[in-house]
């Protein structure tokens, strides 16, 4: 097999784009509109919507922390396997669901099985991507997460139409369908063979080396208090607008303004990320400090055009952070152990987003009002972009050499005879 | 009654002759269980009556219009000496003890009479005034009826007011009332104090014969009107068609929101005809219902003939209100036949891509030799000189790491 020296941004790659936009889509939309669902389910089952809401919650702790499982097996085996085999077991999970009878049937198909399924295809798909690009890594993310957006607004009415017309088992059969999906996007993911793959060893090799490199843990460190602040604002926003005196339906109406300056800031910061030279860590800090501003800025408003302006650049910045985050990666660890990085990063991100919300509401039951929990997350994310700037390289002007290039070049060397195998190979 | 509508003069003197004449007309109406206006004369029956309606809970309505003083008497004197009929009787303490724990409702409506000018300027200064008033009273513009809703579960006493202000002479003002179209004679009184007119009508509202539409008429220049619609309390069933699958089991929910029906029974519809769904065999379909202001009937092993319409009447004892259900069974094939039809999609999906990859890898794989050809060599040429191996290789490697 040829090992290509460069990733080849372009060409098949935006192919690439578009399965994970789709795959972001069918994982994080469905995630996200699910609560449709649980109108019914409460009937269904006469249980308490908390009880309920466990169902998603069991979700996505399962996709997060099963990141590096996702991660590791698409090391050894390459991403389109494993995320084809995690596109069964999303649509197996909700097809078991449609036969459930009580709410733990639908605990262990949803939660378990359909979060474990997802687990195994967003990280591979998302690595895979930023093996695809590397001067337009940031452009080609922030494309391919516009998926989660769009999806929300297009598949919450979807799920109630389904729901009007199948009730709750057929629209969940219809569901498992659509997931199934998430195998023809797998079928997209063409292995990319790079120059540093045979250097970085083993899944077990990597995860040993990415555990003793500093500026990978500082980043980890980083993301995950950022990941404490981000989703505070999205949960919470409804009802500190309400708490202000907002009417449900203006409220819901800037949350989904939000939500498209948030597509916006995706696709801007990504080709913005491209376009600036030197490291992305940089751009990271920006808007995290950004979104840290507006956030403590929060309890201050209390007009309703600043409100309005207030969320349109909280919309903004966060959606910005995402590609930027997910791009600084490969600079740091490289596109060889970026399957694992991911992985790791993914898992221990998301005990901070576990976190987040019930500190906040937390706060919010003691002091009575918002103001502590945004003051809180914007320092929580002022706190991770501090943490960035220790990451090497970052006052540097010109483009950085980080150690593991510098190991590649060493292991190169010694294993120059490669290319004459695999040319008898094929 | 007549010896109430005596208002506008004193009939003082008639009034045991005209009790007498209600003696017979209300003994025979007695038989039949229906009275209009029997609770209020005297009758040797009348202990019979107040156990009977010892239990009624009072309730008074007013619809308010502004109307002027006719006699001269002032409106608690007035009803009281109109009550007097009523509680002049050997059981006036027993009655009174049998209301004084009923519970006294009253709602009120208030109409004005706008000065009408002759021509249609006259209607837009009213559309102001009425703009303005109407941030302080419900209704005013004066050409809308006043109209109000009541919801009776028991039987009661029903009192209800009208209050009427003219916008020229008291006196000439002609009030009637009328429940529906017919015209009562009776149980009403009328007075006045300052510029406000008044009109009471009460009724005991036993049965569903009572209950309806009763309305106030003022006769000025205009005849103002004023209604009270009397009604059961309604039912809610689901305004949603409720989908289910053949061989599931559903539950049909009717509930009313403040209210305690003697009886719930369920009838399932077809076209127009109902059939009561009665005991079944086999456990088909069980009635139950926790609170009195639910029922609940849960259909087992449903088939495609279970679909359709489903009633819910909840018995009163002033009358019966029915909410309705919609249900829609579906075999199961119905979504399985999109959920195959869209995993076949996805197969194909699947298919076409790895065909597609294939056929351009077979393609590629002529030059695709001779680039790894080149490859090689290069490589080959780098080996010979170790210096030069690691210059291109590192700065290639650089760029690969960004």
């Amino acid at each position: 097999m040829a090992y290509r020296a460069e990733p080849p941004d372009g060409g098949w790659g935006w192919m690439v784009v578009l399965s994970a936009f789709f795959q972001s889509a069918l994982v994080f939309g469905v995630l996200r509109s699910f609560g449709v669902f649980f109108v019914e389910f409460v009937a269904a089952f006469e249980e308490p919507a908390a009880r309920v809401s466990w169902i998603a919650s069991i979700g996505i702790a399962v996709q997060q922390f099963g990141s590096p499982v996702g991660s590791v097996l698409s090391t050894k085996f390459g991403p389109r396997p494993v995320v084809m085999t995690g596109g069964i077991l999303a649509a197996l999970g909700m097809l078991l669901a449609s036969f459930a009878t009580s709410l733990t049937h639908l605990y262990l198909s949803i939660g378990l099985l359909s979060g474990s399924g997802w687990a195994l295809t967003f990280t591979p798909t998302l690595a895979c991507l930023s093996r695809y690009f590397s001067r337009r890594r940031s452009l080609a993310t922030g494309l391919a997460l516009t998926g989660v957006g769009l999806s929300s607004f297009a598949f919450a009415p979807l799920f109630q139409w389904l729901l009007n017309h199948y009730a709750w088992r057929g629209a969940l059969l219809l569901v498992s369908a659509l997931s199934l999906h998430l195998v023809a996007c797998g079928a997209l993911l063409r292995p990319l063979s790079l120059a540093e793959d045979p250097v970085v060893g083993g899944p077990g090799a990597q995860i040993t080396s990415l555990l003793c490199h500093g500026p990978f843990l500082r980043y980890t460190i980083a993301i995950t208090l950022i990941n404490t602040g981000y989703f505070i604002p999205y949960v919470h926003l409804v009802a500190h607008l309400r708490d202000l005196g907002w009417d449900p339906l203006p409220a819901a109406f800037l949350l989904s303004v939000a939500a498209i300056s948030d597509l916006v800031g995706r696709v801007a910061s990504g080709w913005l990320g491209d376009a600036v030279p030197g490291p992305v860590a940089r751009l990271l800090m920006l808007w995290t400090t950004l979104t840290g501003v507006i956030l403590a800025l929060y309890p201050v408003a209390e007009v309703p055009t600043g409100l309005v302006a207030l969320t349109v650049a909280y919309g903004f910045t966060s959606g910005a952070l995402t590609p930027v985050a997910f791009s600084v990666l490969p600079e740091l660890v490289g596109t060889g152990k970026i399957y694992c990085g991911l992985g790791l990063v993914q898992m221990v991100e998301s005990i901070g987003g576990l976190l987040g919300a019930p500190l906040s509401g937390y706060l919010r039951d003691v002091t009575g009002n918002y103001t502590a929990s945004f003051v809180v997350a914007g320092a929580f994310l002022l706190a991770g972009s501090g943490v960035l700037i220790t990451l090497p390289h970052f006052f540097c002007v010109s483009a950085p050499t980080s150690k593991p290039q510098d190991l590649v070049t060493e292991a190169l060397d010694t294993k120059v005879p490669l290319p004459e195998e695999g040319l008898g190979e094929d | 009654m007549r010896a109430l509508q005596g208002l506008r003069g004193p009939r003082a003197p008639s009034l045991p002759l005209l009790l007498l004449c209600f003696l017979a007309a209300v003994r025979r109406s007695l038989e039949d269980g229906l009275s209009t206006a029997a609770p209020f004369t005297s009758l040797p029956v009348q202990e019979e009556m107040t156990t009977k309606y010892s239990n009624l809970s009072l309730e008074s309505h007013n619809l308010s219009v502004t109307a002027a003083p006719i006699t001269s008497l002032p409106v608690q004197e007035e009803m009281r000496t109109k009550a007097a009929p009523i509680t002049s009787l050997p059981v006036r303490e027993e009655m009174t003890t049998k209301y004084s724990n009923l519970t006294l409702e009253s709602h009120s409506i208030s109409m004005t009479a706008m000065p009408m000018k002759e021509n249609n300027k006259g209607n837009q200064i009213c559309v102001d005034r009425g703009i303005m008033l109407q941030r302080n009273v419900t209704l005013e513009r004066p050409n809308m009826p006043a109209e109000k809703n009541i919801t009776l579960e028991r039987p009661s006493n029903v009192e209800l007011t009208c209050q009427f202000t003219p916008s020229g002479n008291l006196n000439s003002v002609n009030v009637t009332w009328k429940k529906g179209d017919k015209l009562l004679e009776d149980n009403y009184l009328v007075n006045a104090t300052g510029s406000i007119l008044y009109t009471q009508y009460r009724v005991a509202v036993i049965n569903s014969k009572q209950m309806g539409s009763y309305s106030c008429f003022f006769g000025e220049k205009k005849q103002q009107r004023g209604t009270f619609n009397l009604k059961v309390p309604e039912i809610n069933g689901k305004n949603k068609p409720l989908i289910t699958y053949v061989g599931d089991s559903v539950v049909l929910i009717c509930k009313c929101q403040d209210c305690l029906p003697l009886n719930w029974t369920w009838y399932t519809g077809n076209g127009s005809v109902q059939v009561p769904i009665g005991v079944p065999v086999n456990d088909k379909y069980v009635i139950s219902g926790k609170h009195a202001n639910e029922t609940k009937l849960k259909i087992t092993q449903l088939s495609e003939d279970d679909q359709g319409t489903y009633w819910c009447h909840a018995i009163f004892e002033l009358g019966e209100s029915e909410g309705h259900v919609e249900l829609v069974v579906l075999s199961y094939l119905v979504p399985l036949k999109a959920f195959c039809a869209i995993a076949a999609e996805v197969v194909l999906l699947v298919a076409i891509i790895l065909l597609f990859e294939k056929y351009t890898q077979k393609k590629k794989k002529p030059s695709d030799d001779g680039k790894e050809i080149e490859q090689g060599e290069q490589l080959k040429l780098d080996d010979s000189n170790g210096i030069e191996n690691s210059g291109p290789r590192h700065r290639k490697n650089e760029s690969v790491g960004q």
